[in-house]
């Protein structure tokens, strides 16, 4: 199959994020291995700053999202020729603790062609550069999060 | 004069009190002179604009680009999605 045919799926979503669903559209007749990346709300947090989260509350910059997405999908395909099926998609709204917000999901023959560390170069770069932010609700009040990620020409 | 769209997100919205203004500017304004307008119009968010990210039609840009005309413009802090 050509590259250009491989999957590449990319959204923000107010909707559950449904693994099968995302696996099964990335997955092809040569697909042997999948590295998935999920993020989840924390309830309690004990590193650093301890403290407890009630939810967060995602927004977005929804088309100017997923064209940083597919910039990412486009960064990790020059990277890692061996991926086949790239899926990255943020849920946004009010998320509360144990709930998936963000999967990072790549495809390929074998286990051992670099797709662990697309699946994590995916998630690092969408962290840098997606808008997406969230706030913070807990039992003492709310605050916005964010980032250190100062974006350069041209990303 | 060029008429734009500007948007506000996260914490640079709720200081501007609003989601996005139509603003006309002077044709060959660059970005740093639209930031300065806007802290002029609006005092909360002058120290909030020394560190936003400032996109043109949905791509990052920076203080020396020159705004085209009807653009779509962003403000937003550094992105904390995931």
């Amino acid at each position: 199959m050509q590259p250009s045919n491989f999957p590449t799926i990319y959204s923000i979503t107010e909707s559950e994020i449904d693994l099968n669903d995302l696996l099964a559209k990335i997955t092809l007749p040569s697909t042997g291995a999948a590295a998935i990346f999920t993020g989840m709300v924390r309830g309690v947090t004990s590193r650093d700053d301890p403290h407890e989260t009630v939810y967060l509350e995602y927004e977005s910059y929804v088309p100017m999202a997923e064209a940083k997405m597919k910039q990412v999908a486009d960064e990790i395909r020059e990277k890692w020729s061996s991926v086949e099926g790239i899926a990255i998609v943020q849920r946004i709204g009010k998320l509360y603790p144990k709930t998936p917000t963000v999967l990072i999901a790549c495809t390929a023959a074998h286990r051992d062609t670099g797709v662990f560390e697309a699946a994590r170069y995916g998630i690092d770069r969408l962290k840098e550069i997606v808008p997406v932010w969230k706030k913070e609700v807990g039992p003492n009040g709310e605050e916005w999060i964010e980032g250190d990620y100062f974006p350069k020409a041209g990303e | 004069m060029n008429k734009i769209k500007v948007l506000f997100f996260a914490t640079i919205r709720d200081k501007a009190g609003t989601k996005s203004v139509e603003l006309n500017i002077p044709n060959e304004m660059t970005v740093q002179a639209l930031k300065e307008k806007l802290a002029n119009e609006y005092p909360n968010l002058k120290d909030s604009l020394k560190a936003v990210l400032v996109s043109v039609n949905q791509e990052y840009s920076f203080d020396d680009a020159v705004i085209p005309f009807n653009a779509e413009i962003a403000l937003f802090p550094p992105v904390s999605g995931g």
